[in-house]
């Protein structure tokens, strides 16, 4: 047998065999309220694209994360460039970038509460920070493991600071950003899921907590499962983007 | 004055990142305070009333540094919340150790369990876990439970796929000539797996940790009686903001300190495999 068949016959008995367990024992070993089941959790599925429901909630959760990690992008990847190429302004952000990388963004939540309302400011607010970060450090660190021979070969021959710039270090550096592209897309699906949990209005978060509040079991796996999607969909993306790039990182630092 | 300049070259790094801090520092006291208002009004006359920001909405550095010596020192009602919030992120990140290392290294061993597993393993990695918090709390209440079993589920992804790298990154031929000799897999485990798996398992305990964080504030934050996510929480909702601001010191600070100490034992360590830092990530 081939590994690839082999692969999937058993990847998916075993999704099959977990499926069907939890079909079994909703209702008979566990009070549905609980568990659930797959049947109802597709039922359940159906029922809220059918009644159109569900679309505002993801309409409002996709802006979110549209806006608030295309922020974040916006200023992380000019800002690692920069930080990364001039050492008096890396050593100036430096400790502020060290002190939020320690800390979940998620923690000021509270604040950002305070400061922005529990509309749809505070969860663009937490989505880029979360996001920002890990971005910021990408494109910084991309910057700092260009090649010392390639920089001091282009120096020789008398290449100005803008040229080494665009053709040295830019080129070197994309393929650390599209890594730090795909932290900061992770950061940015945990912020909308926090943020929409803990104060919000709408949103697939939103969602969530209230089928929790309500003992909607197969509600609260429905919104579980858009995120897991999601999730699944922005790392397939990113990752081929990645190794789309990946030659291009400088031989020095190949993982 | 050339010894000062000498000074300052050596320690540009510390000067500079000092000297941000400090203006930080004194921008957010002066907002607090109106300071800035006060000096732009001649320029900007009545729109600097805007820059009179109400105490509760940013504190300040100085109403922070009181309330962290309260909260510390005079009261000392921060300590059970530490405390608990401490036990639950040993249990959590514990259980998930216990857990994710042995499943790890089998999975990485044998090909046809890691074929059963992974499926799973990349749907709990895909899905913000923290999505589960409602479903959890229907489960187990608002106890102690819901947060050490969140935490787990966030921390058994890095552990999980960092036993399960150091398996698949072992030499190849250092198994071939143990097995040739008739190393049983007992032998071979102790021998060969086990030494060149603890860079890459240290490695992964480092992301775990900041992903235990994530589930100490978040679970925490969403239904708890106890804990620093709930203090954090509390002191939010009754905009105490200088209360806030010392919980979340509290956790820059403990992140930092674990995060620190589990990259120094990797550097003592990482001779053993250079690039374990890499292959988890």
């Amino acid at each position: 047998m081939r590994p690839s068949v082999e692969k999937a016959i058993i990847s998916g008995g075993s999704l099959a065999l977990f499926l069907g367990i939890w079909e079994y024992s909703c209702g008979r070993l566990v009070d549905p309220m609980f568990l659930s089941s797959p049947s109802r959790v597709v039922a359940a599925g159906v029922d809220l694209v059918r009644t159109g429901e569900i679309w505002p909630d993801v309409l409002v959760s996709a802006n979110e994360f549209i806006w608030g990690y295309l922020a974040a992008v916006a200023v992380a990847i000019p800002l690692g460039l920069f930080i990364g190429w001039n050492r008096r302004a890396q050593y100036m952000v430096q400790p502020f970038i060290d002190v939020m990388n320690a800390v979940p963004r998620i923690t000021f939540l509270p604040i950002l509460v305070i400061w922005f309302g529990i509309g749809i400011w505070s969860k663009l607010a937490v989505v880029f920070l979360g996001a920002v970060i890990p971005v910021t450090i990408a494109a910084y660190s991309g910057v700092k493991t260009n090649e010392a021979r390639f920089l001091r070969v282009a120096r020789s021959f008398g290449a100005s600071g803008f040229k080494i710039f665009t053709s040295i270090i830019l080129p070197g550096t994309v393929p650390f950003i599209f890594t730090g592209l795909k932290y900061g897309a992770g950061r940015a699906l945990l912020g909308v899921v926090v943020g929409e949990l803990y104060a919000s209005t709408a949103g697939v978060g939103h969602m969530i907590a209230e089928a929790g509040n309500t003992l909607q079991t197969d509600v609260v796996f429905v919104g579980v499962l858009i995120f897991t999607v999601t999730g699944l969909v922005i790392n397939g993306l990113l990752d081929r983007i990645e190794k789309r790039f990946e030659r291009w990182r400088p031989a020095g630092a190949r993982q | 004055m050339n010894g000062a300049r000498a000074f300052y070259r050596r320690n540009e790094r510390l000067i500079l990142g000092l000297a941000m801090i400090a203006l930080f520092l004194i921008f957010w006291e002066g907002l607090s305070r109106g300071w800035w208002a006060d000096l732009l009004r001649p320029l900007i006359r009545s729109s600097a009333d805007k820059l009179k920001i109400k105490h509760i909405f940013v504190s300040s550095p100085t109403a922070v540094a009181v309330a962290a010596w309260r909260l510390y020192v005079v009261t000392g009602e921060i300590w059970p919340h530490l405390a608990i919030s401490g036990l639950e992120l040993v249990a959590g990140l514990g259980s998930a150790i216990l857990v994710g290392i042995p499943l790890g290294l089998a999975t990485g061993r044998y090909r046809l369990l890691s074929y059963a597993v992974e499926p799973f393993m990349a749907a709990l990695n895909a899905t913000p876990q923290v999505a589960f918090l409602p479903l959890i709390i229907l489960w187990m209440g608002t106890g102690y439970g819901t947060r050490v079993f969140i935490i787990f589920l966030l921390t058994i992804i890095p552990i999980f796929i960092s036993a399960f790298a150091a398996v698949r990154t072992v030499d190849a031929r250092l198994l071939k000539v143990a097995a040739s000799f008739g190393a049983s897999e007992g032998f071979l485990f102790r021998s060969v797996v086990a030494p060149g798996s603890v860079p890459f398992l240290l490695a992964g305990l480092r992301l775990a940790i900041g992903r235990a964080m994530i589930g100490i504030v978040v679970g925490e934050l969403y239904g708890s009686a106890i804990g620093l996510g709930l203090m954090i929480n509390r002191a939010g909702s009754t905009f105490q903001t200088d209360t806030v601001f010392v919980g979340v010191m509290t956790i820059i600070f403990a992140g930092m300190a674990l995060t620190e100490l589990v990259s120094r034992i990797e550097t003592r360590v990482e001779i053993w495999r250079p690039n374990a830092r890499d292959a988890v990530q």
